[in-house]
């Protein structure tokens, strides 16, 4: 049984090391370790999330919905095959734009993501939950 | 005839005549090749919990008792078993890729943790299908060392 433990994921060339704990603007270099894989979440990405998605998704959020579903700055902490799920769902819910919500979009219209953003997010998304998936 | 008795008269005619209605019942199929409990070592009483609380609207397994083929509940049975095939089939679960299995795992946690299935009209129906704090925990439980060992 092999124990799926892929070191390290670099996605493409060009990426720069993030940190998916954003605080501030000023984005930190680490990778995202989880139990057992390392992965690199492209700076880019890392703004289209923090634009768009962090302020509700995350542990200390205000919006309970939100963050019961979906946590970004906790993300490494799940089980793999979880991570892998979360990934699909969000890959999901940008493509038939449930996501952000009507409410988001009301109250912050200038942080909405451009098409290409979400693009960005959905081929992001889609390509590490493909591989962090092991093989058939 | 008197108004009342005319009214019932009409009713039950109605009812005479939605009997002859199309149900569009869904086949049972007893053995699937693709069933979750036929290819994976599952302890036996989360396959009691699988078949009593889940196969009846989640495989091709339905047993439908003698009032599911009477219109109009034959309607709603009909309706809650296609639903429930097309969102999440067991009969099916080895045809799909470890990622759907990983989706699917996650999403029947929840489902199962926050009480929303087993559904209550089921329930209802089905007293023995009911699932209390330990029984679920304990499905959940398993569901969640599976999903891992999957991605291992």
């Amino acid at each position: 049984m092999k124990k799926y433990s892929i070191l390290i994921i670099v996605l493409s060339m060009g990426f720069m090391f993030v940190n998916f704990n954003i605080e501030e603007k000023n984005i930190p270099q680490e990778e995202v370790k989880t139990d057992s894989a390392i992965y690199y979440v492209p700076a880019d990405v890392i703004q289209i999330i923090d634009k768009s998605c962090y302020g509700c998704h995350n542990s200390e959020s205000k919006n309970v919905k939100g963050k019961g579903k979906l946590k970004f700055d906790k993300m490494s902490e799940l089980k793999l095959y979880k991570q892998v799920g979360k990934l699909t769902d969000i890959a999901d819910v940008v493509k038939n734009g449930d996501m952000p919500n009507n409410k988001f979009k009301k109250n912050y219209p200038d942080r909405m993501p451009t098409k290409e953003e979400q693009e960005k997010l959905i081929s992001w998304a889609t390509e590490l939950a493909e591989q962090l998936t092991p093989p058939e | 005839m008197k108004k009342g008795k005319a009214f019932w008269l009409i009713i039950f005619f109605l009812f005479v005549i939605i009997q002859f209605v199309p149900a569009g019942k869904p086949d049972t199929i007893p053995e699937n090749e693709n069933d979750l409990i036929y290819n994976n070592h599952i302890p036996e009483s989360i396959v009691n919990i699988l078949k009593t609380s889940c196969y009846d609207c989640h495989s091709n397994e339905t047993s439908f008792p003698w009032y599911s083929h009477v219109a109009p509940v034959s309607w709603l049975v009909n309706r809650d078993v296609i639903k429930g095939r097309e969102e999440l089939n067991f009969s099916e679960w080895e045809s799909q890729s470890k990622m759907d299995k990983a989706k699917n795992i996650d999403k029947i946690i929840n489902e199962v943790k926050g009480g929303k299935m087993p559904m209550r009209i089921y329930i209802l129906m089905h007293s023995e299908a009911k699932l209390n704090e330990d029984a679920r925990q304990q499905f959940v439980d398993w569901a969640d060392n599976y999903a891992e060992s999957l991605f291992e």
